[in-house]
């Protein structure tokens, strides 16, 4: 029961991003890239702030005495904007999307598989690599279409 | 030169896992919101020197903007703190195909529509047996 709840959660958070991207591309599009992420990132952190005066309970440990890798998320999802701008107007929004996705679930792979940066390990497993075989046929079609959007945009 | 932007596509990618990796784990001990917070206060400091440094000296200001552009950082939080909830729970591998069916079909939908201002595209087969192959992943991962 959790587990669809917290997949339900999952595909709620990609909904979101997507509509997310959408306003940001156009945006994006009139002020320029990188005004529109400090935009996101800087109106993040003020809502973030407001629910935390308000709503977040007392816990022990705080940012300041966690280990300081722990706080190098933003580090790996800012140079994802920074290289998507480099890349996509030379290799296209099909190979770009697709590269993403690929580069997402391979590692997302492994650092379960492993337990990598202090989470549980979940193993490889057959229907696991059957899960990757459907998402690999998904990317094709992901690809093709997108391929076929930028043709006719053209 | 093709080959080499790839691979540092995928590098990118790579590095939004690893983001997740990282904010489940901070976010079981400090809080998720915590957990957010440093996410948003790390990433609006890098983001505010490549806008001072590399954005067109020229580029109209946010106020000129029809507000509606202006709350995909209303937005951002809550893809963050469900990552951060959902991660512990299921796993990083089965987190990202959750989101990606969640991308897949609400892009179906903007594009069918036309929403936010873009242009309207009838709804897309290809995509639609993508969205197939990826629900079946979900089905897969929760197997184990």
């Amino acid at each position: 029961m959790t587990l669809i709840l917290m997949v339900i959660l999952a595909i709620i958070g990609g909904a979101t991003l997507s509509v997310q991207a959408a306003l940001n591309g156009r945006l994006g599009g009139n002020v320029g890239v990188f005004k529109s992420a400090f935009l996101t990132f800087s109106v993040g952190a003020v809502v973030t702030s407001l629910l935390i005066f308000f709503f977040e309970p007392n816990h022990t440990v705080t940012l300041m005495n966690v280990p300081k890798w722990q706080l190098l998320g933003a580090l790996c999802g800012v140079p994802y904007i920074v290289i998507m701008v480099v890349a996509v107007q030379r290799i296209g929004t099909a190979v770009a999307t697709v590269a993403v996705i690929f580069g997402q679930l391979c590692m997302s792979v492994l650092i379960d598989n492993f337990g990598w940066l202090g989470n549980e390990a979940i193993h490889l497993s057959g229907s696991r690599i059957s899960a990757l075989v459907c998402l690999a046929i998904a990317l094709y079609f992901i690809h093709s279409s997108s391929k076929s959007i930028a043709q006719n945009a053209q | 030169m093709q080959i080499l932007l790839v691979l540092i596509v995928i590098l990118g990618g790579m590095g939004l896992s690893v983001e997740a990796g990282l904010l489940g784990p901070l976010g079981s001990q400090v809080g998720e919101l915590w957990a957010t917070l440093s996410i948003f206060g790390v990433g609006a400091a890098l983001t505010f020197f490549l806008m001072l440094f590399f954005s067109p000296r020229d580029s109209p200001s946010f106020f000129s903007q029809p507000p509606l552009l202006l709350v995909g950082g209303i937005l951002g939080p809550i893809y963050v703190v469900i990552l951060t909830v959902v991660t512990p729970v299921i796993g990083i591998a089965m987190t990202m195909i959750g989101i990606l069916a969640g991308q897949v079909s609400k892009s179906l939908i903007i594009d069918h529509y036309g929403l936010f201002g873009t242009t309207e595209r009838k709804i897309d087969n290809k995509r639609i047996i993508a969205l197939f192959f990826i629900i079946a992943a979900l089905f897969f991962m929760a197997q184990g």
